[in-house]
């Protein structure tokens, strides 16, 4: 009993968010879908309730709970940023001026879903656990991707993604019942460890003797991954799916939910191929994993970069550019060692700050606008320019350039990939880096270099104050790194 | 029976829901298809836990994706008739507003 007791208090922030929102659907459904807006505000009260319990967290001793969940400060780490992420996206559906007033209380309750799904996902060594979480993070983001049901582009966006989605789960699903049979256990950790005498055998055995059918299984399990954070040969949906989802829904899609694919991913290579007490033969397979990662980043950030340069339409943009960003991260991930990995997670801290905000900045001008074409921002920059400068600087982070976050991520992710011979991806990822320049640039050069727009600005002085808040933490961090970096090398698993 | 029929059922349901996947022109056979191959899944849960030991670690991932596909169905089959009230067709290449 004392153990059930203990083991519900290290997941409390879990309960916590699972109770939020249950409250909000059943308060939805009390008010009959009137007042949306205070659902919304309920929902932003919750997660500072959850932000705070895990930020107590923060350095605690690991526990592992019900023999499933890892409460740690890596997992801590993520959920931090998922829960200011969603509670961003709150802010932003609060804000969008396309969004209907009422009855949209469903709204809140499917992105709190969500953050539950990821919270279980990047806290899991055991595959079912991970699974289950994944799905629901999935199933989640569906419905949200549909959520404006009569609008035709919302719901081909939903059917695409999916398909896509249920078929990369399935895919995923089969490889882990594979490495299931294999090496008999669903535990990660015990996979690497076990020499093989006994049942379970892990995963020696099977490298010594069956070393194509393990081939096979962590090429599916890992396509899983792949397709959350929208990896080439796994990247089809996300423009089409981007573009045709709510904004909101977008943001919360290229930031969170990609996110926590890079945590589940960064687990999983950790458990498996870093862990303590490995098998020098695991070990050994990590390597040939690390360097088909390597190839999925060069050829992810490349297609991302030059497909991104030929779109006319600025969410189209933006999600060519999180394709290419999960090719950088990639460098981190394929390294296999402590510090690509810590460089991954300062990346994904940078690309939280940096997307919110120009996804926000996106939904903004959608609604000043009335369209998301680059064309029709030109001069516009003159008309609102505090949100506009603000673009620019998340413009300049996202290429990768000084003073900003993104810049000293890069170069965390590019020292590591250079330290752990993967000199030939950096230099792939530094040219992929100039040609980024000219998309990004093409829509600073539309807002300020031409004559002054005609159409009047939107005054939406909280929302402008949330993405002016985002754009100077890009900048502060940029010019003081050290702090996120240490509260990162705190989180650090290994 | 040996292990090996089990797993060999298995991969030919995976490999029959993959060509549904590709072949169909109807989204409705895709989900048939992504179904199959959670099914697939299934059996290997099951078959593998049957012959590696006394763990109930397949069994009761088996029921989750039972109830995983369930879910799944639900929610895909919405947007399913969501996107035929719309574009009165249940065709992918007829919904195609989403393009370069």
């Amino acid at each position: 009993m004392d153990i059930y007791l203990d083991g519900m208090k290290a997941i409390a922030p879990e309960l916590v968010l699972t109770a939020l929102a249950l409250v909000t659907l059943v308060a939805d459904l009390l008010m009959r879908g009137r007042n949306s807006r205070f659902i919304g505000y309920i929902t932003l009260a919750g997660l500072a309730v959850v932000g705070m319990m895990l930020a107590m967290r923060v350095g605690a001793e690991p526990q592992t709970v019900f023999g499933m969940v890892e409460v740690d400060s890596f997992g801590t780490f993520f959920k931090l940023f998922t829960v200011a992420s969603v509670a961003v996206v709150t802010v932003f559906v609060l804000s969008d001026r396309s969004e209907r007033k009422d009855g949209i209380g469903e709204y809140y309750f499917l992105l709190l879903g969500a953050a539950i799904g990821i919270f279980f996902m990047v806290s899991t060594n055991h595959l079912l656990l991970l699974m289950l979480g994944l799905e629901l993070l999935s199933l989640a983001s569906y419905s949200l991707a549909g959520f404006h049901k009569g609008e035709r582009k919302s719901a081909e966006a939903a059917m695409k993604y999916v398909v896509f989605g249920g078929l990369s789960a399935g895919v995923m699903l089969y490889g882990i019942s594979l490495l299931y049979g294999l090496t008999g256990t669903l535990e990660l950790d015990v996979m690497a460890t076990q020499a093989g005498n006994a049942m379970p055998f892990g995963l020696v055995p099977q490298l010594d003797h069956n070393v194509i059918p393990v081939a096979i299984a962590m090429v599916m399990v890992l396509a899983g991954f792949a397709y959350k954070m929208s990896v080439v040969p796994f990247h089809f949906w996300t423009p089409d799916v981007y573009e045709g989802a709510p904004t909101p829904v977008t943001t919360f899609l290229a930031v969170a939910s990609k996110a926590a694919g890079v945590a589940a991913l960064l687990r999983f290579l950790g458990a498996l191929f870093m862990t303590e007490g490995v098998q020098p033969v695991v070990e050994w397979y990590g390597d040939r994993i690390g360097m088909l990662l390597a190839i999925l980043a060069a050829v992810t950030m490349t297609l991302g970069n030059l497909s991104a340069l030929r779109q006319s339409s600025l969410k189209r943009m933006l999600a060519y550019s999180s394709i290419a960003h999960a090719g950088y991260i990639l460098i981190g991930v394929a390294t296999l060692e402590p510090d690509g990995f810590s460089a991954a997670m300062y990346y994904m801290a940078a690309y939280y700050f940096m997307n919110l905000g120009a996804f926000g900045v996106l939904l903004y001008f959608e609604s000043a606008v009335g369209s998301d074409r680059i064309e029709d921002l030109k001069g516009f920059g003159w008309k609102a320019p505090l949100i506009s400068i603000t673009m620019v600087a998340f413009l300049v982070s996202l290429t990768g350039l000084p003073p900003t976050v993104g810049f000293y991520g890069k170069y965390l992710l590019f020292k590591a990939g250079i330290d752990h011979g993967l000199s030939w991806l950096v230099f792939v990822a530094a040219i992929n880096s100039v040609v980024s320049l000219f998309y990004y640039f093409s829509v600073a050069k539309a807002l300020f270099l031409s004559e002054p727009a005609q159409r009047p600005a939107l005054s939406q002085p909280l929302f402008a104050a949330l993405l002016t808040g985002l754009g100077l933490l890009t900048i502060w961090f940029g010019l003081m790194p050290g702090s996120i970096e240490e509260f990162v090398q705190r989180c650090l698993l290994l | 029976m040996a292990l090996g029929a089990y797993v060999a059922v298995s991969a030919a349901l995976f490999a029959l829901g993959l060509v549904t996947i590709a072949a169909r022109r109807n989204i409705l056979y895709v989900l048939f298809g992504i179904e199959m191959i959670l099914n697939a899944a299934n059996i290997n849960f099951v078959a593998f836990n049957r012959f590696n030991g006394d763990g109930m670690d397949g069994r009761m991932f088996a029921i989750f994706v039972i109830i995983l596909a369930a879910a799944e169905a639900a929610v895909a089959l919405a947007i399913v008739l969501n996107v035929y009230h719309l574009f009165g067709s249940t065709k992918p290449s007829d919904a195609d507003l989403l393009r370069e």
